[in-house]
């Protein structure tokens, strides 16, 4: 059962085969928001094939401070947070992972930057405990790119560790891998103002870890989307216009080699060349097809998102209404 | 939309009584079609052996107008048969989606036309369904058919199959039974209700498969004609596409545009080079080829980018989860 009045604090957690840690955490949890008057805990059960469930809905059972959402599969954890989030009704969201690997006493510290002034509190892991070759390093490359790319500086995109407010997360919609970027996805959408605090670490205690090292290419695709993203959500025309100058640009180089190879610099012509005349001005010609697709499909781009963009202030402006 | 359908549906159910009615058996008429008044009769016996009362809607593309004569004969006799007739040529999920407006059971029955497996598996899907699977789907084992149509089903699993991360092993049967709340949640456009079982996984539902005989009218080989191959193939790669990338379509465009740009680029650079050391690059029609590679390469990627753009100003407006607990669309208790 759900508190009847709405908590000031909600811990969004998502568990994915992580039946051991599900008590413990439970436990943590709760002494570390002792001092809190009214929170709630929202385990997501990502579609976990272990008694995940099973332990987490007998704890939710018995504390009515402990809210379970159960998804239909395994969805992966940014549609779990998402999940979360949608379920949480506190003014304050914190986001946790479920392996026990962050410390829910740093949720009191990270509230308290939150109330300074900001809209997303990022933890960032000191003396991380993980393996330096297939965590800490590929971890470090990231966040680095992330930074240079989307120019919100986070030290740890990684951690899950974070609190938000709610009105951020109802401008926020999470969906494909985007709750690493969510910083970044936060600061480019919504303007929020961002804040980092150091938080603990541990080692991870039981089951196995989630992450692999074979995601630079989609951690590259999606850093792609998010730079532009940032950068042309008000005006994909824009970027596609660019992309289309910089083809033009090349088609004039390739159309002034070939007036170069016609004022009789270029290689040797003749009939044992047939093919000579065709490459630079074919080069050209490509090219110039290619602006014109550009062109055309930022013109798409645009009609596409005319309405979804128009429905997209709309929500936003009944959303802040609705919060009066 | 779904919503509609289901609103419609319970009007009907008053309108013509269709109290009492827990199965409704659509069978779709769209290729290989059988004598479909003996069909109709196998399947009757079989559903009244397990006690079930059921409901026959026969929907068929109107190339197919001349066999349902047999079929309207028993509508008259008072069986409880319905005729359907698509207006013009429509493929078989449309039909699923005009059958399903008029269906009045709980529990749904999807049948083609000619027969797979044995009746009587009709009874244990069912019970699969009751026993509290969102969707049951038979499997014909053990095969016993021509050495061809074991190679083409293998063919469609090798991408499919895979889709289904192995819990399905017979994909292109039709027989299956599937609760009403659930099929109508499920979104079915284009070819993919052949892929029904599939779908139903991906949106969170419980899917199991029952074993059952094969019929031996499924024996013979079949081969069809070359353009049927590559309508499946494309099927099959649209549901990849579908399932996999519908989300994150720069992963997929992307990694296409990346591979085609980067042989042009490096083809580019090696020329490049190459004429810094003195061979002119005028004549070299591999230089064309260069090019059109890191051409097609960008527009692959500029594409993913529109697809992104999309799907993140549509994001606000689209779950891309299902909680367990929450009730389809249709039931009076709906999910904002």
């Amino acid at each position: 059962m759900p508190l009847p009045v709405a908590p000031d604090l909600s811990v969004v957690v998502p568990l994915y085969n992580e039946e051991e840690s599900v008590e413990p955490l439970v436990t943590a949890v709760r002494e570390a928001l002792a001092p809190v008057e009214r929170w709630e805990l929202v385990l997501v059960d990502d579609g976990s094939r272990d008694a995940t469930v099973s332990r987490a809905r007998s704890l939710a059972a018995a504390d009515e401070r402990i809210v379970l959402v159960e998804l239909a599969r395994n969805y992966g954890q940014t549609q779990a947070m998402q999940a979360g989030f949608d379920a949480a009704r506190g003014r304050v969201v914190v986001s946790m992972d479920g392996d026990l690997q962050n410390d829910p006493r740093d949720i009191p510290l990270l509230v308290a930057k939150l109330e300074e002034g900001y809209d997303l509190v990022a933890g960032y892991r000191m003396r991380r405990q993980d393996k330096v070759f297939t965590r800490k390093l590929p971890s470090w490359v990231a966040n680095r790119i992330i930074t240079r790319l989307t120019g919100v500086r986070i030290r740890d995109n990684g951690c899950s560790l974070k609190a938000y407010r709610r009105e951020l997360l109802d401008q926020l919609h999470l969906y494909s891998d985007m709750h690493r970027f969510l910083p970044a996805l936060a600061a480019a959408t919504a303007n929020a103002r961002i804040a980092e605090v150091p938080v603990r670490h541990h080692a991870r205690r039981f089951g196995a870890s989630k992450y692999g090292l074979s995601r630079i290419a989609k951690l590259l695709a999606d850093l792609l989307t998010i730079k532009m993203i940032a950068s042309f959500r008000e005006s994909p025309l824009a970027m596609f216009g660019v992309g289309a100058l910089a083809s033009c640009a090349i088609a004039l180089a390739f159309a002034a080699a070939w007036l170069w190879t016609l004022a009789g610099h270029g290689p040797v012509r003749g009939p044992e060349a047939p093919l000579t005349g065709y490459v630079f001005p074919g080069s050209a010609l490509l090219c110039i097809a290619l602006a014109a697709f550009l062109t055309m499909l930022g013109l798409i781009a645009e009609e596409a998102l005319q309405k979804s963009r128009a429905e997209d202030r709309d929500d936003r402006i009944a959303a802040r209404g609705a919060r009066g | 939309m779904t919503g509609v359908a289901a609103r419609r549906s319970t009007e009907l159910e008053s309108e013509r009584g269709g109290a009492g009615i827990g199965v409704s058996v659509i069978v779709t008429v769209v290729e290989r079609p059988e004598p479909l008044d003996a069909l109709y009769r196998e399947y009757a016996a079989a559903l009244a052996a397990c006690n079930r009362r059921a409901e026959f809607i026969f929907v068929a593309h109107p190339f197919f107008h001349e066999l349902l004569e047999p079929l309207r004969a028993l509508e008259q006799q008072g069986e409880p048969v319905r005729i359907i007739e698509a207006a013009r040529s429509v493929g078989e999920t449309a039909l699923l989606r005009i059958a399903l407006e008029h269906a009045r059971g709980a529990m749904i029955v999807t049948v083609p036309a000619y027969r797979q497996v044995q009746p009587a598996a009709v009874c244990e899907l069912l019970a699969a369904v009751d026993a509290g699977s969102d969707l049951a789907v038979a499997r014909r084992w053990p095969r016993l058919d021509s050495r061809v149509n074991r190679m083409q089903h293998g063919a469609l699993h090798l991408i499919a199959g895979r889709l289904a991360s192995g819990t399905l092993h017979d994909i292109a049967c039709g027989v299956r039974a599937v609760r009403r709340d659930v099929i109508e949640d499920i979104p079915l456009y284009g070819d993919f209700a052949r892929f029904l079982p599939l779908l139903a996984i991906y949106n969170g539902y419980r899917v199991v498969e029952v074993p059952s005989p094969q019929h031996p009218s499924d024996l013979p080989r079949r081969v069809y004609r070359p353009g049927v191959y590559v309508r499946r193939l494309i099927d099959v790669l649209g549901l990849y596409f579908l399932l996999r990338f519908t989300e994150k379509p720069l992963r997929f465009f992307g990694l296409v545009g990346s591979v085609l740009a980067g042989i042009g680029g490096i083809a580019l650079v090696v020329m490049f080079v190459q004429r810094l050391y003195g061979q002119p690059l005028g004549d070299r029609p591999l230089m064309l080829l260069a090019v059109l590679l890191a051409v097609l390469g960008v527009q692959a990627i500029a594409l993913g980018l529109v697809g992104e753009m999309i799907v993140h100003f549509n994001a606000a407006r689209r779950r891309s989860y299902r909680r367990r607990d929450s009730r389809p669309p249709g039931d009076s208790e709906r999910r904002s």
